[in-house]
C-alpha cells in the first residue's frame, strides 16, 4: 500500500487510542478523587506527568504557584486534558487528529469505521458535549469511551484483515504499550513516595492501586488473577507480563510483532522494514524474558527501556515504511 | 420539440398538499408543473409527492442533512484555515426528467462528445478545421488552455475525454440547451450517488411508482472506462490523484477511490524513472499505468507546465508522451471547452459528422466577426458579454443590469481586442419545485420539534456525465441538478447558495 496512506493509517491508530486511553484516565481519576480521601494534587498531579505536558500546564495556568500548583484543582487539569487548544494531548485536539487521519484516508476505511470516528468528533465539537461536560462529567469520559471502542470494534468487524488494518493496529498497539508503561510508571513512583508517608494508609494503597487498573480497563481481569489480592509486585507485575490481558506490555508488544510480520514477514529480505521488525522482535523478547524474574525495584528501569524502545521503532518504521523523509 | 402530449393528459386530481397553490414563475418553464397541473409524465409522481405532510418532509430533510454530515459528504471551504467543512445543501424533492427528454439528451451528448473528441484529435494533430477555415486559427492560438506543445501526441487508448460534465439549461419555451461543456476535471458525480441513497431511503413507494434510471453503476463503468485506455493489459494499476484533503472536492476524490476499489495519491506518492510512473509503496516501488487526474493540469509536472511550481511528478508528461501512462483526462482538453471554442461546437458536429447538431446551445455573438461585434455593439444592454481568457464570472458584462459607464468601458474593449469577447443572450433557467425550511428552524442548526416550510419554485441547471472509453462514449441516466436556493437567484454554485436536486431520469414505458 502506499506509503502515505500507511502513515495516516498508522497515526488514526494512534490518535484514537490516545484517546480512549485520555477518557479511561480522567474518568478514573474523578472516581478516585470521590472515593479516597486524597489530596487532588496526588489525584490530578499524575493524569499532567502521564502525558509529558507538565511545564506546558503549569505555565498555561494564571494562578499556578510552587505553593499552589494548578494540578492541585481538578477543573483546571480536566479542562486541560479535554479541551485546551494549545494541548495537543487533549481529548478534543485529540479526537481532531484521529478524525483528520481518518479523512486522508476515508476510502481505505469501512463507511462504518469512518461514520464512528466522524460522528464523534462532529459531537465533541458541539454544544451538547459541552454541556454533557458541564453537568455529567462521567458520562462525558464514558461517551468518548464508546465511540472509539465502537471504531476499534468495527474496524475489526467490518474492515478487510489486510494491510491497511494491520497498521492501524500497530499503532494502535504501540500506543497502548506507552499508555500503559507510562501510566504505571507514574502511579509507581507516585506510590513509592506516599508510601514513605506515614499518613498513608494500606486503604489508599489498595484504591490507587485499584483506580490505576480502572483507567487501564483492567481491574475484572486482575482480581481475576489474583483471587482478590492487591499489591503492588503483583499488579506490576500483571500489567507488565500478563499475557492473555490485552493491555500488558507482554501483550501489545507480542502482538504489535505480529503484525509487523504480517506487513512484512521476517523472510521476506527484499522488502522494506527489517530493522524495525528486528528491532521490535528484540524487546519482545527481552519482555518476555523480565517476565521469569522477580521485578522488585527495577520497574522503573523496565518501563523507561521499553517507552524508549517503542520510541526508536516507531521512529524506524517512519523512515522504512511510512515515507519519512 | 418537447414533449407535446404533457399539457395534454387529461383530468388530474387536484393538489390540495403539498404543491396546493404551487406559484409558478412568470415567463418560466417550470420542471413539473404546467401552471397549477403537473406536466403529463410528471403526474402519478406530483400527486404522490403533494400527499406528504409538510413536518414530514421537514423532518426527512433535517435528517438527510445529518446524514450527510456525519458521514462526512462534505466540501471544504476555501481560505477557511481551520478546515471548515460543509455539506452541499440538498433539496429532498427531486428534479425528474422524462423518459423522452432523456432519450434526446443521451444521443446529443453522445453526439458533441464525439465531436469534441475529433476536434481535439484534430487540434492536437493536423488542424483541419483550421485549414478549412471552419475555426479561424487566431481563436485557437490565442485560447489560453491550448498546449502547443502536446501537438503530435496521441493519447493512450486514444481516448481524451474520459470524464465530461455537461452543463445544461432550459430555456422560457422548456428547450434543453448546453450552457458549458466541462472537459477537464468536472466534479459532483459522487453528489448524484450520495443523493440518490438519501431519496431511496425518504422517498421508497414514491421512488418504486416513478420508475427512475439506477446511477450507482457510475463507479464501476469509471473503472471500466478508466482500464480501457491503460497501456497494459494484465493486472492494470489505475489510482486516483488528488491534491489532497484540503481541496474543495476531496470527498469525491476520496469517493471515487473507495467506490472504485482503486488507491488515492497524491502526487509525493509518484515518482517516474526511466519514463515509467510508480507510487511509493510499504512493498516498494509500483507500477502505475492509469491515473485519473483530480489535480488542474498546470500541476501536473513542473518540468513542462510551470517550472516555478514545486507540486506536480517530475517527468510525468515524459512517461505520458512514451505511452507508458494514461492520464484521464487528457492533458490540453481544456481548447475544447473553452469559452472562445464554444460557439464553433455546431460547425464542429457538421465538419467531422456531417450531422445537424441535436442539442441547442445559447446563441453566441463572437465579436472577432464584424457582424457579429456591430450586433453586440448594438444591443450591449442586452448581452451578456464574457472575455474567453477569464473564468469565475470576472471579465464580465451583465448588460441588462450594468451601468452606463461599464457599459461604455465594454463598448471600448471589444473595439479595441475583439478577439477577446463573445456576447451571449442573457440565458433564463427552468425552475423545479423545491423544498424551502422556515427560516427559523434551517438557522437554528438543530432539528426543531415542529419543524415547517414550503415548496416553492427555485431555478435549476443540469450537469451529466458522459463516460468515454476505447468503445465510445456512454451518459449517466441522471446527473447533478443544482438549484439556486435563494429567492430569485440564478446562481447555483455551491459557495454562493446554492444546492443539489436528485434527478430522476424515468425509464421507457415498458
Amino acid at each position: 500500500m502506499i506509503s502515505r496512506v500507511a502513515d495516516h493509517c498508522f497515526w488514526f491508530g494512534r490518535y484514537v487510542e490516545r484517546a480512549e486511553a485520555t477518557a479511561r484516565m480522567l474518568g478514573a481519576a474523578s472516581s478516585l478523587a470521590l472515593d479516597a480521601e486524597l489530596p487532588p494534587a496526588q489525584v490530578w498531579r499524575p493524569v499532567i506527568v502521564v502525558t509529558g505536558e507538565e511545564q506546558q500546564f503549569r505555565e498555561s495556568q494564571a494562578g499556578d504557584t510552587d505553593d499552589h500548583p494548578a494540578w492541585g484543582d481538578a477543573e483546571l487539569v480536566q479542562r486541560f486534558m479535554v479541551w485546551a487548544e494549545h494541548n495537543g494531548s487533549s481529548l478534543h485536539q485529540t479526537l481532531r487528529a484521529a478524525r483528520w487521519n481518518a479523512r486522508s484516508i476515508r476510502e481505505v476505511l469501512s463507511l462504518e469505521t469512518w461514520e464512528a470516528i466522524n460522528e464523534l468528533h462532529l459531537w465533541s465539537d458541539s454544544s451538547g458535549a459541552q454541556t454533557i461536560y458541564a453537568n455529567h462529567r462521567d458520562q462525558f469520559y464514558h461517551h468518548v469511551r464508546r465511540g472509539t471502542q465502537l471504531a476499534l470494534g468495527l474496524m475489526r468487524s467490518t474492515m478487510l484483515h489486510d494491510e491497511p488494518l494491520d497498521f492501524i493496529w500497530l499503532g494502535v498497539l504501540l500506543e497502548r504499550v506507552s499508555q500503559t508503561a507510562r501510566m504505571l510508571d507514574v502511579q509507581h513512583h507516585a506510590f513509592t513516595a506516599a508510601s514513605k508517608n506515614p499518613t498513608g494508609g494500606e486503604i489508599i494503597e489498595t484504591a490507587l492501586w485499584l483506580s490505576l487498573l480502572r483507567a487501564l480497563s483492567g481491574s475484572e481481569a486482575y482480581l481475576k488473577r489474583s483471587a482478590g489480592r492487591v499489591s503492588s509486585d503483583a499488579v506490576a507485575r500483571f500489567l507488565v507480563s500478563e499475557a492473555a490481558f490485552p493491555r500488558s506490555i507482554a501483550y501489545c508488544v507480542h502482538s504489535a510483532y505480529d503484525r509487523l510480520a504480517d506487513i512484512r514477514p521476517p523472510d521476506r529480505h527484499d522488502l522494506p522494514g527489517g530493522s524495525a521488525l528486528e528491532q521490535l522482535r528484540v524487546l519482545d523478547v527481552w519482555v518476555t524474558a523480565r517476565g521469569k524474574e522477580p521485578l522488585g525495584s527495577s520497574v522503573h528501569d523496565l518501563l523507561t527501556h521499553v517507552v524508549d524502545e517503542v520510541h526508536e521503532i516507531c521512529g524506524l518504521l517512519g523512515k522504512e515504511l511510512l515515507g519519512a523523509a | 420539440m418537447q414533449s407535446q402530449s404533457q399539457s395534454q393528459s387529461g383530468p388530474v386530481a387536484q393538489l390540495l398538499g403539498l404543491f396546493e397553490n404551487y406559484p409558478s414563475l412568470a415567463e418560466t418553464y417550470d420542471e413539473m408543473f404546467d401552471g397549477s397541473t403537473p406536466r403529463g409524465p410528471f403526474a402519478r409522481v406530483a400527486a404522490l409527492l403533494d400527499k406528504m405532510r409538510p413536518e414530514e418532509l421537514a423532518r426527512a430533510q433535517a435528517l438527510a442533512e445529518t446524514a450527510l454530515l456525519q458521514q462526512g459528504v462534505t466540501f471544504s471551504v476555501y481560505g477557511d484555515s481551520r478546515g471548515t467543512e460543509k455539506i452541499f445543501p440538498f433539496c429532498l424533492l427531486p428534479r425528474i426528467v422524462a423518459a423522452e427528454d432523456f432519450r434526446r439528451l443521451d444521443r446529443g451528448l453522445q453526439q458533441r462528445m464525439r465531436a469534441l473528441s475529433m476536434f481535439l484529435d484534430d487540434i492536437y494533430g493536423e488542424q483541419k478545421i483550421l485549414a478549412a477555415g471552419v475555426i479561424p486559427t487566431e481563436m485557437i492560438h490565442g485560447a489560453g488552455a491550448y498546449r502547443p506543445m502536446l501537438r503530435g501526441l496521441k493519447p493512450p487508448g486514444g481516448v481524451r475525454i474520459h470524464i465530461a460534465g455537461v452543463d445544461l439549461i432550459r430555456d422560457t419555451a422548456g428547450t434543453w440547451r448546453v450552457l458549458e461543456d466541462n472537459l477537464r476535471t468536472p466534479s459532483g458525480v459522487s453528489y448524484v450517488v450520495e443523493n440518490r441513497l438519501i431519496s431511496k431511503r425518504m422517498f421508497p413507494r414514491v421512488f418504486d411508482a416513478a420508475r427512475v434510471h439506477r446511477v450507482d453503476h457510475y463507479p464501476t463503468r469509471l473503472a471500466e472506462t478508466l482500464r480501457s485506455v491503460s497501456p497494459v493489459s494484465e493486472d492494470v494499476n489505475a489510482v486516483v490523484l488528488t491534491p489532497g484533503p484540503f481541496n474543495s472536492a476531496y470527498f469525491e476524490h476520496s469517493f471515487l477511490a473507495r467506490t472504485m476499489g482503486l488507491e488515492l495519491v497524491q502526487a509525493p506518492d509518484l515518482f517516474v524513472d526511466g519514463d515509467k510512473v510508480y507510487c511509493r509503496t510499504t512493498r516498494g516501488p509500483k507500477r502505475v499505468d492509469v491515473i485519473y487526474r483530480r489535480t488542474d493540469e498546470a500541476f501536473l509536472d513542473p518540468d513542462v507546465f510551470r517550472p516555478d511550481s514545486v507540486l506536480g511528478v517530475r517527468g510525468l508528461m515524459k512517461a505520458y508522451a512514451a505511452g507508458n501512462v494514461a492520464l484521464a483526462n487528457a492533458p490540453g482538453n481544456g481548447v475544447a471547452d473553452d469559452k472562445a471554442v464554444y460557439p464553433f461546437v455546431p460547425d464542429m458536429i457538421d465538419f467531422y459528422l456531417s450531422e445537424e447538431p441535436i442539442l441547442e446551445q445559447v446563441r453566441t455573438w463572437v465579436c472577432l466577426f464584424e457582424d457579429d461585434r456591430k450586433f453586440v455593439l448594438e444591443h450591449l444592454d442586452e448581452m451578456v458579454v464574457k472575455a474567453v481568457d477569464e473564468a469565475g464570472g470576472y471579465g464580465m458584462l451583465m448588460g441588462p443590469q450594468a451601468s452606463k459607464a461599464e457599459l461604455d468601458e465594454f463598448r471600448t474593449k471589444i473595439t479595441a481586442e475583439p478577439r477577446r469577447y463573445i456576447a451571449q443572450q442573457r440565458v433564463e433557467l427552468s425552475s423545479c419545485p423545491t423544498w424551502i425550511p422556515d427560516s427559523s428552524s434551517r438557522a437554528s442548526g438543530a432539528i426543531s420539534l415542529s419543524p415547517s416550510g414550503r415548496v416553492e419554485p427555485r431555478r435549476v441547471d443540469l450537469r451529466p456525465y458522459i463516460l468515454t472509453s476505447r468503445e465510445g462514449p456512454w451518459v449517466l441516466p441522471g446527473g447533478l441538478t443544482r438549484v439556486a436556493l435563494k429567492r430569485g437567484s440564478y446562481v447555483v454554485n455551491s459557495s454562493q447558495g446554492g444546492g443539489s436536486k436528485d434527478t430522476w431520469v424515468m425509464k421507457e414505458k415498458a
